[in-house]
């Protein structure tokens, strides 16, 4: 039961860390834009407390709708899911996240590569993993030609990522 | 009952209505075509489950998904 607490309690931790980091990136984003109008006050802040579980669950239930049966049952076991690209086969890792949150898989089903791109606008976790699951699967060159490419640090290559 | 599903800060935002009704028809195919002139990408799902992307409407679809424009992050 402790554990169970424990994993639920991480599992929200790491939903906020990521949250946050999103956040900031809007925030960034929008000073670099509008340097003098920005007003890090009432809505942001306040979009910030009011539904934001209430939204990733509403995300969190629409992946879960898209997603195969094999898919479902592995992202509920181990918080990412495996799919195909359709021009290279290759495949890759969609891990629980909205950034740096793919990899691309050698022979052995191990992280080589990580890829990063997102939709447009704040989208929450669940959004966003549904749509880099639909880009990897019907256009992948597309959605590999927008994204960032990062490495994956050779220690981790032999690990399983748990975001 | 079809469904445009367009994602949004808010998860999503769900638009239903009567496929066999032409103004409720119209007025989908319309925001189709908004959506996918912004910059959304149209989704549907076979029978199989497979996601296939959709560059005009589909009147026989009875759930579209909408999300946005792909960035690098």
């Amino acid at each position: 039961m402790f554990r169970q607490l424990l994993r639920n309690a991480k599992e929200r931790l790491r939903l906020f860390l990521s949250e946050c980091g999103r956040r900031a990136r809007v925030l960034r984003d929008s000073l670099r834009r509008q340097p003098n109008r920005i007003d890090p006050s009432s809505r942001f802040f306040q979009g910030f407390r009011c539904g934001y579980w209430e939204r990733e669950a509403r995300g969190l239930q629409l992946l879960k709708e898209w997603l195969s049966p094999e898919e479902l049952a592995q992202y509920d076991a181990k918080s990412y899911f495996e799919v195909t690209g359709c021009h290279s086969g290759k495949r890759y890792r969609i891990s629980h996240g909205t950034s740096m949150n793919i990899h691309e898989l050698d022979g052995g089903g191990q992280p080589c590569v990580g890829w990063c791109f997102a939709p447009t606008g704040y989208l929450v976790a669940g959004d966003v993993m549904l749509s880099q699951k639909i880009a990897l699967e019907t256009n992948e060159r597309g959605a590999l030609a927008v994204a960032n490419k990062f490495s994956v640090p050779t220690g981790r290559r032999n690990m399983h990522l748990h975001y | 009952m079809a469904t445009q599903i367009v994602m949004d800060r808010t998860g999503d935002t769900r638009h239903n209505f009567d496929a066999k009704n032409a103004d409720a028809l119209l007025r989908a195919e319309e925001r189709f075509r908004e959506l996918t002139g912004a910059g959304f990408t149209a989704a549907v799902r076979t029978a199989s489950g497979e996601a296939v992307v959709k560059r005009t409407f589909d009147p026989n679809a009875e759930e579209t998904l909408f999300f946005p424009r792909l960035v690098g992050g």
